[in-house]
């Protein structure tokens, strides 16, 4: 006879691996599903991996998604760490996109200068989108999860009107779109530009400020019991609204990059989900910055991979229904991880009722 | 531990020519890193309270986990009425008549009792009407002699009606053997009285009681034999009779107790106020008013002890007393410095510990390792501090020392505080709470749910601290240890300080009239002369 034991803690070792047994779980269910529908899998899967890592082309657009879903999953990720949820990545990563536009547009100088404005007026588009939210929270306990994502829907629209209305570009009567932003991110090689490693840069920072600073600290013990941060002299209110601007601020930057680097306009659509995707690269990454470029990678590869596998007739939703599979496999394997099974001694003869 | 070698023959079992009603041989329970329960032989007969026990984490609640199925024991056996059983969940434990009632209630608060009583249970009849259950559980009220009322819900009853109620559930499924784990933790003094009366009735008819404690005045007054349990061993099985609470108390920590005695009382000069309350009222969470017109002055080197029922303000004072809880009247002072609003920051700074009330919601991040709530209080500054730096190793080497001193034992420094026995949580939170409080320490419950030799060790610390000069306010249920070292003794009734004594005026009779409420009694009491 087996016993299923809950074990009260785990190392990250065993988080890790059940992360990973969750994730290769997810591509086996859906493969099984491709070949059903009369997909031959593992061609399928070896195009996605060749047209990813295959060759500079694969490798360039892959980077250009795997950018903005490590600042997205960033923003989610922190606030996680103090116990909230930031559902308005979307949104605030629009703002960020909409203040980097009116700078590029609007304001005049060497293409450094013009940037560097850019990069702030990001930040401060997406810290303004959430300052409601997060001052709601502090001060009056408003659920953050439905504000943010409200807001999200203002956003999209708010875009949808600037590009169709006065930032419309009157030259361009294709797309409804701004004018070119003239100033653009260095580039890496081919259409890869330097954002990839702002985006790194900043997981890693914002993964050693709660690791290894007092404001970290608190941050990480208000996120784990409020009452027991306030009682130690945390200063609560304070450090949640810094934390939700923080996200709002990172997911902004996510879309200046995007302006700058790789639309170079401002464009209804433009976030392409980054921001909802952003969520699900937090939850796989178990709310940890430093584990979010790991699963941001994932998710790229599945976008990546996904535009591929249209090209060989499966679907939109059937790629959807994929990233689906695979937070429904992490979210059983976080819990699952607690359990193990055991098999108790054997009786001795006789003994057994 | 080597389960293939065979079981140790059964030890003793000595007068009775029946076999027990429930025997355990050399039960062995590991746990990862430790041993729970090493060879532990145990029996229980017919018709006895058997008491089980021990310090926190000496292995009790593992052995009746064991017994009654939560847990599997790597090797040993059990035997009822002489026959081998093996339980494979708490459902099989009680079809086999053993039911446990736990410390903490497992009833659903917004039923009726007599919906509580049927709930899960293969006796209920398939149609169910409110009257028809009321009346089914009228009828086992009065056949087990348990008084409860069916049709009231959980949520209203008090916490020996709730006990009530659960061993009535565990009785009406047939239960013949009775576990109680802790059972008067959460009694008064007279809830208990009936609970001792309610279990004699339960022997008298044949039932078996295994009755889990460290409290040794009431084992001693319940049982008719008694376990010891110390680390995981039985180191004794004695009739209550042939011994005494010393005896049990050196048994149970394996050396002897010193209790801390208030040395000097009375001739050391108070010295100056550090902590003040004028004419404080303060709100409770629901915006009741829980602290009205409170007047109390804290001297350094003294023990302010505070009587009182829980719930009567107690976890307002104290949050009033550290910055946790504005006042809405009156004055809080630290040295003659008034503070406004709730900052308990500067309280902290100023040099007041505060053990809290509910150390898993208050005192603690349960899911965040060891170490990380050891240094709670002194993250800010070096050497855990540099800067706006926090230093993981410094943070380690203070939590070690912390972990060290409070002789909490840890496998893992990264394992989840929560994962400590409710004794050592205590110990944890209040070692360090003393080490910041250099002026003042307001604790609550300092001694809940640790055992005899660990409450000699705190109360020790608390009057060492006194001595050097701490004023310390100590709230307590228990008026045993108030007396045994306050210099001072208030009582707390309905948000209001009914009564003051020092040490030497203190009658636990009088503190007991007026935590009662009862003040012309205690009144009365005091006019005539003190009877010796």
């Amino acid at each position: 006879m087996f016993r299923i034991q809950r074990i009260p803690s785990i190392s990250p070792l065993a988080i890790l691996s059940s992360r990973v047994i969750a994730v290769v779980s997810a591509l086996v269910v859906g493969g099984i599903v491709y070949s059903l529908r009369g997909f031959d899998v593992f061609d399928l899967g070896a195009n996605v991996i060749d047209s990813s890592f295959g060759s500079e082309f694969g490798v360039q657009d892959l980077g250009l998604l795997f950018s903005p879903l490590i600042l997205t999953g960033l923003a989610t990720a922190i606030t996680l760490r103090i116990g909230l949820w930031n559902i308005g990545g979307e949104g605030q990563f629009y703002l960020g996109a909409v203040f980097a536009t009116a700078i590029g547009l609007f304001v005049q100088g060497p293409d450094w200068l013009i940037l560097i404005l850019m990069f702030i007026g990001g930040f401060v588009g997406g810290m303004l989108w959430i300052l409601v939210p997060a001052l709601a929270r502090a001060y009056l306990q408003t659920d953050e999860i439905i504000t943010t994502l409200l807001l999200n829907f203002v956003a999209m629209l708010l875009v949808y009107f600037l590009c169709t209305g006065p930032w419309r570009d009157p030259h361009d009567t294709v797309t409804s779109a701004t004018a070119r932003v003239k100033a653009e991110m260095p580039y890496l090689f081919g259409d890869l530009h330097w954002g990839l490693i702002i985006a790194l840069l900043l997981a890693v920072l914002v993964a050693a400020m709660l690791a290894y600073t007092k404001w970290g600290y608190e941050v990480r013990l208000a996120g784990s019991n409020r009452f027991a941060a306030f009682y130690a002299g945390v200063p609560v209110r304070r450090r949640l609204i810094q934390v939700m601007l923080l996200s709002g601020g990172v997911a902004g930057i996510g879309g200046m990059l995007e302006v700058a680097g790789t639309v170079h306009h401002l464009q209804g659509g433009m976030s392409n989900n980054f921001g909802y995707l952003g969520i699900l690269v937090a939850v796989v990454a178990g709310g940890a910055p430093i584990a979010v470029p790991a699963a941001a990678l994932l998710m790229a590869v599945i976008l990546n991979g996904g535009i591929v596998l249209q090209s060989y007739g499966v679907s939109t939703y059937e790629v959807l229904a994929l990233t689906g599979l695979i937070l429904f496999f992490v979210a059983i394997s976080e819990q699952l991880a607690y359990y193990r099974i055991s098999r108790p001694p054997a009786l001795k003869a006789g003994a057994g009722a | 531990m080597n389960d293939t070698e065979p079981a140790a023959t059964p030890a003793r079992v000595a007068a009775p020519s029946a076999p027990p009603v429930v025997q355990m041989q050399a039960i062995t329970k590991l746990f990862p890193g430790l041993v729970a329960n090493d060879a532990v032989d145990f029996d229980l007969r017919a018709g006895e309270v058997h008491a089980l026990l021990g310090e926190n984490g000496a292995g009790k609640s593992t052995l009746m986990n064991v017994l009654t199925g939560i847990y599997h024991a790597e090797a040993g056996q059990i035997m009822m009425n002489g026959q081998p059983v093996r339980f494979g969940s708490p459902e099989s434990a009680i079809a086999a008549g053993i039911g446990m009632v736990h410390q903490h209630f497992k009833l659903v608060r917004a039923f009726t009792v007599a919906e509580n009583i049927h709930l899960g249970w293969h006796e209920t009849p398939k149609l169910v009407s409110p009257a028809l259950l009321e009346s089914r559980t009228a009828e086992l009220a009065e056949r087990f002699n348990l008084a409860v009322r069916p049709s009231a819900r959980v949520e209203d009853l008090s916490a020996g009606e709730q006990q009530r109620v659960e061993i009535l559930r565990v009785l009406a499924r047939g239960a013949r053997v009775l576990i109680l784990d802790e059972p008067t933790a959460v009694l008064t003094p007279r809830e208990a009285g009936e609970l001792f009366k309610a279990l004699r009735g339960f022997t008298a008819r044949g039932y078996s009681v295994i009755f889990i404690s460290h409290k040794l005045d009431e084992v001693m007054e319940i049982s008719d034999r008694i376990t010891v349990l110390r680390a995981g061993r039985n180191v004794a099985t004695l009739p209550a009779a042939s011994t005494n609470a010393v005896e049990l108390a050196t048994l149970m920590v394996g050396r002897e107790l010193h209790p801390p005695q208030a040395t000097g009382v009375g001739e050391r000069k108070l010295g100056n106020i550090v902590l003040q309350l004028a004419g404080v009222a303060a709100l409770d969470d629901r915006g009741l008013k829980a602290l009205t017109d409170v007047d109390l002055a804290l001297h350094e080197g003294e023990i302010v002890g505070v009587a009182g029922v829980a719930g009567n303000g107690q976890r307002e004072l104290t949050e009033v007393l550290t910055g946790i809880r504005d006042v809405i009247e009156g004055q809080v002072r630290i040295g003659g410095h008034v503070m406004s609003g709730a900052d308990p920051l500067a309280f902290l700074d100023a040099g007041i510990g505060h053990i809290p009330e509910d150390r898993l919601r208050s005192g603690l991040a349960p899911a965040m390792p060891v170490a990380t709530n050891a240094v709670l209080r002194e993250y800010r500054a070096a050497p855990i501090a540099r800067g706006p730096f926090y230093l993981p190793a410094a943070a380690m080497a203070l939590a070690r020392r912390i972990v060290a001193d409070s002789a909490v034992l840890v496998p893992s420094m990264r394992m989840p505080v929560r994962n400590l026995s409710g004794g050592n949580q205590q110990r944890l939170v209040a070692r360090r709470e003393m080490r910041v409080a250099t002026r003042a320490l307001v604790a609550a419950y300092p001694t809940r749910g640790l055992d005899v030799g660990a409450i000699e060790t705190m109360l020790r610390y608390i009057v060492e601290m006194r001595d050097r000069g701490v004023a310390v306010l100590l709230i307590s249920e228990e008026l045993e240890d108030l007396i045994g070292i306050a210099d001072r003794i208030v009582v707390l009734f309905k948000g209001r300080i009914i009564g003051g004594f020092t040490a030497a005026e203190a009658d636990p009779e009088r503190i007991g009239l007026l935590m009662g409420g009862r003040v012309a009694e205690a009144d009365a009491l005091a006019t005539q002369p003190t009877v010796s």
